[in-house]
């Protein structure tokens, strides 16, 4: 082994060693241990320093904050989201869904974000919500959307002297929410697509639709073209608008795999929320 | 700066002095010689090398040993002779749920990690609570109807 790993004590020796060394963060491990895998009995060599923050407790906690925002500490796993009663739906819904039950008590929504694979769950809804992640380095803190700090796939605005602190959600009340993720039937398999849709509707008006495309692109994919011709528009609207949303929709994903696939059954769960805010009846989740 | 990793396994203290990067499988396995963790995959997918982290169901394969410093770990060793260890691995045997057997330390471990958490389980709740463990033998049903059992027949063990 060339380089040095570290277990730093405090959040302070940790942004130090971010400082100093440009140590890699390794929170919950479970991609970078299988990223780079050496096999049984060898440690898995990164070839640049780690340090393990596993077990930092400020970067632990999930808390309503007074400023309306939910704040998430970076090393929470998907159990303890999926868990708390003060976590927005959509967030909790794409927790619960990842992983099987040991993947979702080692993995964190830090890690999550740093590692930007297209495929990862909990972007898509944290980004439809607007959250925003909260940067640190010695003696400064950055924070901004997570859409803006995601640049692409596998890349993040993150510089070599940042850790990722915490994310802070929006608290929003919706009058209509859909979350779907759509995988294979092995339980430790990542989404093929995820989709996220919510509305408030008051009299009859649109007040606010967004929607979140995961896997549907090298990002998470949200279109404010597609959603403004659906917002401060009528509900008895929608059918006319409909096809030209779709449309917009279809030109804002770029499905790198199955590319066919993965549009229909966007379009086709699009569709399936428009029809449900039409429905004077359905409010709340849309199964 | 932790210069070691000090953890307890099955109820010992166990200080680590070396790479913290090293996997927690092979420190359970070489070190300390608890060849009940099993490695089928070593990526996290099939749950053969799970053991319990502070209470929590964990896959010691993509887990370095320097994520368990502070915490009490729990292996089939530790659980096979206390009563609540004997009643799964009795239930899984009268179950008929063990062919090779491979899978069986690393779902004993996903069982007992449930029942501690959840003492009437449904069926889904079984599934769902091992759906990280693979077996290529059973077939599940098996597995599932001695973990019901195991949770039946425990009764008050588990509250
Ligand atoms: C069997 C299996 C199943 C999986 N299933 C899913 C799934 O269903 N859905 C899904 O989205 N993912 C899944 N994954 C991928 C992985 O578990 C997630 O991406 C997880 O959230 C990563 O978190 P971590 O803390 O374990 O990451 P780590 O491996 O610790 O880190 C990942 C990256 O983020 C960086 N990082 C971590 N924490 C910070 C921080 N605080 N500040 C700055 N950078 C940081 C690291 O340096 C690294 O680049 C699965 C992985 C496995 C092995
Ligand atoms: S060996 Fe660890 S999950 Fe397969
Ligand atoms: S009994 Fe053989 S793998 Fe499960």
């Amino acid at each position: 082994m060339a380089v040095r790993n570290y277990i730093p004590e405090t959040l302070e020796e940790a942004l130090e060693l971010r400082r100093d060394e440009h140590a890699i963060p390794l929170a919950g491990g479970t991609d970078i241990m299988v990223q780079h895998r050496e096999g049984i009995g060898i440690a898995p060599d990164v070839g640049k320093p780690v340090m393990i923050i596993s077990n930092l407790a400020e970067l632990k906690g999930i808390r309503r904050r007074d400023d309306g925002f939910v704040e998430i500490r970076a090393l929470e796993t998907p159990a303890s989201i999926a868990s708390s009663d003060i976590v927005p739906w959509h967030v909790r819904q794409a927790a619960a869904r990842m992983g099987a039950i040991a993947l979702r008590n080692m993995a964190t929504i830090g890690g999550n974000i740093g590692n930007a694979s297209p495929k990862g769950d909990l972007p898509q809804p944290l980004i439809l919500l607007d959250a925003e992640v909260v940067v640190a380095s010695v003696g400064s803190e950055r924070r901004m959307l997570l859409d803006e700090f995601i640049l692409g796939s596998k890349k993040t605005a993150l510089r070599d002297d940042e850790i990722i602190t915490s994310v802070l959600i929006p608290e929003k009340e919706f009058t209509h929410l859909f979350y779907r993720k759509i995988g294979t039937r092995r339980a430790n398999a990542i989404s093929k697509l995820s989709l996220s849709a919510a509305a408030v509707i008051r009299d009859g008006i649109i007040e606010d639709f967004r929607a979140s495309s995961g896997a549907a692109g090298p990002k998470v994919i949200r279109s404010r073209e597609a959603e403004s011709l659906l917002t401060k528009r009528q509900v008895s609207e929608i059918p006319d608008i409909a096809d030209d949303f779709i449309a917009a929709w279809d030109r804002a994903i770029s499905p790198h795999a199955m590319p066919r696939y993965r549009r229909n059954t966007t379009s086709r769960m699009l569709l399936h929320f428009l029809e449900a805010l039409q429905d004077e009846t359905l409010t709340g989740i849309i199964g | 700066m932790r210069d070691k990793v000090v953890f307890h396994v099955n109820g010992e203290r166990v200080e680590f002095i070396g790479n913290p990067m090293t996997r927690l499988i092979d420190v359970l396995r070489d070190d300390l010689g608890l060849t009940g963790v099993k490695e089928g995959c070593g990526e996290g997918e099939c749950g053969a090398c799970s053991v319990i982290k502070d209470g929590k169901l964990v896959t010691s394969c993509i887990m370095p040993v320097g994520s368990a410093d502070g915490s009490e770990i729990l292996t089939i060793e530790g659980i096979r002779d206390t009563p609540k260890g004997i009643c799964i691995t009795e239930a899984f045997r009268d179950g008929g749920a063990v062919q090779c057997g491979f899978c069986i330390p690393g779902m004993v471990m996903a069982a007992y990690a449930l029942l501690e958490e959840n003492h009437h389980p449904t069926e889904e709740d079984i599934r769902m609570a091992i759906s990280g463990n693979i077996c290529r033998c059973t077939g599940y049903d098996l597995i599932v109807k001695s973990v019901q059992l195991a949770a039946e027949r425990g009764g008050r063990l588990w509250q």
